[in-house]
């Protein structure tokens, strides 16, 4: 045959031929063999009720989902030649022979009885002997397919699996309409280690550091980028205000690839609008900005009308985020009996030494273990210090009597707050800002928070644990459900009456940037660790990786 | 067939028996794809496929590159998980 005809139909790659007639062929881009031609050497197999006979190898071999079969591939899936059972078993597709890729004893067996084709067990690949290559022909893709996915429904139909698998993971296929959209489109963004996707400065429009700085932080936050980028919001609302809309053109704003800053105009009187104390040209608390704002995206996130009937039950994009659960148990000091509430909550904030509230002493029992990598000396506090703080037991003293259920009458109590449920993205905020009747100051006190942090011990199960007489609570290393990373954090400088919100946000992997509204510049983990730190945003780890 | 390889082939079929071995292969993926390691070897792939001539790279090319650096990527509590699972396993089908 011409070379032509053989580079129309055939399309095998260029390899010395395994037998001496092969070798024709000519050389092919990798990249055109889009659509799965396959090669020329299955047409040998194609014949008679090949199909029916293919789908019997499968389920006999590669995807064994009944008892039967599995005790069939245990006892026969072994190689013809050494008996070994691992190093890539492959089957011969036409005779019963097994043998093993690794050793080249299939190759062997090829080679003897000229049978081109062998079918991997493992992964259900094709493999010619001729083409020296897995080939793909798209009518047994097809065949694979379907076994495949028949062999999956019922796995994960009758089998219990552990947390965390799920569905068969499968890779995205383009629709037709997708095809149309890249074709049309034709400009690719390319994401390098050192790109600056994502980052783009923020003017203010008199006194709005306060917004930027959360914007920033909402706009690196992982999971609500992937939420917006992949168009996920479908919006019910009749008017033009709703936020979710804005944040959905911000965060196309943030990834275009433009350099020069944005000027969120549309977003500022989208919040004066919604969140009227809020409005006004003076500085805000940025703070107070991230809890309207979310309290504000959580409300127009629709989610089908579910909001208006059961508003503790919605599970949109905010709430999938952003809450978490707070236990409170009061116990009674007469009866001991302990009444058990849990709230919803978007953040946690944290008093600081120096404030009016007494911060110490820690119970005399502390364990001097190091937790989070931080060991505790005296004159700098951790944030995990003021997370201990956060959920130690407080006694409500005798002018804070609570109605005891056991006891019928009031009696004197403590209280002790705990994490029932840890949210995606954990907000720290530190209480710097004092607004008592008498004093209104800032509390400048410097507090060490880590990069990586774990939030085992503040966990409600963690506390049982304890209570049960297990106070060493060894790390558990396989739990990774409760660890942390940092992504944001957002500084103030300046007093109370005059001062200037700013942020360091985690682009990249360990790329830290900081920004000062329209002013992005490129930052240390130093920088950041030494900063003061105001609100201080992580990640659960197990969602994102390095 | 020494006895430690007799040992692994009783071991492997009695896996594949009970259908555990789909399981644990199900977990690993898993784990592996939350990790990251999917992701690593697979850019490691498309570099491999560019360093080389990308017209004549094969499926045992590939596998012969990425092999080691995979192995060693595979984080060490992903192997403990699967190893606990294993044990566990074992001590509850013990007639071997």
């Amino acid at each position: 045959s011409n070379r032509s005809a053989a580079r129309m139909k055939d399309r095998p790659l260029l390899r010395k031929g395994f037998y001496a007639a092969a070798g024709r062929g000519a050389p092919l881009d990798v990249l055109s063999v889009m659509s799965p031609a396959g090669c020329s050497h299955v047409s040998g197999f194609k014949v008679d009720n090949w199909k029916q006979n293919l789908r019997v190898i499968y389920q006999c071999f590669v995807w064994s989902g009944t008892a039967e079969t599995r005790r069939r591939k245990a006892k026969s899936c072994i190689c013809h030649m050494c008996g070994a059972h691992l190093s890539r078993l492959h089957s011969c597709l036409y005779c019963v022979y097994f043998g093993c890729f690794t050793k080249k004893h299939i190759h062997e067996h090829a080679k003897n009885k000229r049978h081109n084709l062998a079918i991997d067990l493992l992964y259900g690949g094709i493999y010619c002997f001729v083409c020296q290559d897995y080939i793909y022909d798209k009518d047994m893709e097809q065949i694979a397919k379907e076994e495949q996915r028949k062999f999956f429904f019922f796995f994960f139909l009758f089998s219990p699996l552990s947390p965390g698998v799920g569905e068969k993971y499968s890779t995205w296929e383009p629709t037709k309409r997708e095809l149309e959209l890249l074709r049309h489109n034709p400009k690719r963004r390319k994401i390098t280690t050192n790109c600056t996707i994502g980052l783009r400065g923020l003017i203010n429009l008199g006194n709005t550091c306060f917004m930027n700085c959360i914007v920033q932080a909402l706009t690196h936050t992982p999971l609500l980028r992937d939420f917006f980028l992949s168009d996920r919001h479908k919006c019910e609302m009749q008017s033009n205000s709703c936020l979710v809309c804005e944040m959905s053109q911000l965060f196309q704003e943030f990834y275009s690839g433009h350099r020069y800053p944005h000027i969120p105009f549309r977003l500022l009187h989208l919040v004066w609008t919604h969140a009227r104390h809020l409005a006004g040209y003076e500085q805000q608390d940025a703070h107070e900005f991230l809890i309207a704002a979310l309290d504000v995206l959580h409300r127009h996130c629709d989610d089908n009308g579910k909001k208006a009937n059961n508003p503790n039950h919605c599970n949109c994009i905010i709430d999938q985020i952003f809450t978490g659960g707070l236990q409170s148990d009061v116990t009674c000091q007469v009866c001991h009996g302990v009444s058990t509430t849990i709230d919803p909550f978007w953040d946690i904030s944290l008093d600081l030494p120096g404030s009016s509230t007494p911060f110490w002493p820690l119970s005399p029992g502390s364990d001097g273990s190091v937790v989070n990598g931080e060991s505790h000396q005296s004159g700098s506090t951790t944030l995990t210090d003021c997370l201990r703080r956060f959920t130690r037991p407080e006694h409500l003293g005798s002018s804070a009597k609570i109605k005891c259920g056991g006891c019928h009458s009031y009696q004197e109590s403590t209280k002790q707050l705990t994490m029932k449920k840890l949210p995606i993205v954990a907000c720290f905020h530190l209480k710097r800002f004092e607004h008592s009747a008498k004093l209104r100051r800032k509390i400048t006190t410097y507090v060490s928070f880590p990069l990586e942090l774990d939030m085992t011990p503040f966990m409600a199960s963690s506390k049982e644990s304890r209570m049960n007489g297990q106070y060493q609570q060894p790390l558990d290393t396989l739990n990774n459900d409760n660890k942390y990373s940092l992504f944001a954090v957002v500084n103030h400088q300046g007093t109370l009456e005059s001062g200037h919100y700013t942020s360091f946000i985690r682009q990249h992997k360990d790329q830290w940037f900081k920004c000062d509204d329209a002013i992005i510049t490129k930052a240390s983990i130093k920088d950041v660790l030494d900063s003061e730190g105001y609100l201080l945003f992580y990640h659960k780890q197990f969602l994102e990786y390095e | 067939m020494s006895k430690e390889s007799q040992l692994r082939a009783l071991v492997n079929q009695k896996l594949i028996e009970m259908g555990e071995r789909e399981r644990l292969k199900e977990l690993l993926r898993a784990r592996l794809i939350e990790c990251g390691w999917k992701d690593q070897l697979k850019a490691h792939c498309k570099d491999v496929i560019r360093e080389k001539d990308s017209e004549h790279v094969t499926v045992e090319d590939l596998v012969a590159e990425i092999t080691p650096k995979g192995r060693a990527l595979v984080p060490d509590s992903v192997k403990k998980e699967l190893l606990q699972r294993i044990r566990a396993f074992l001590a509850q089908h013990a007639t071997l």
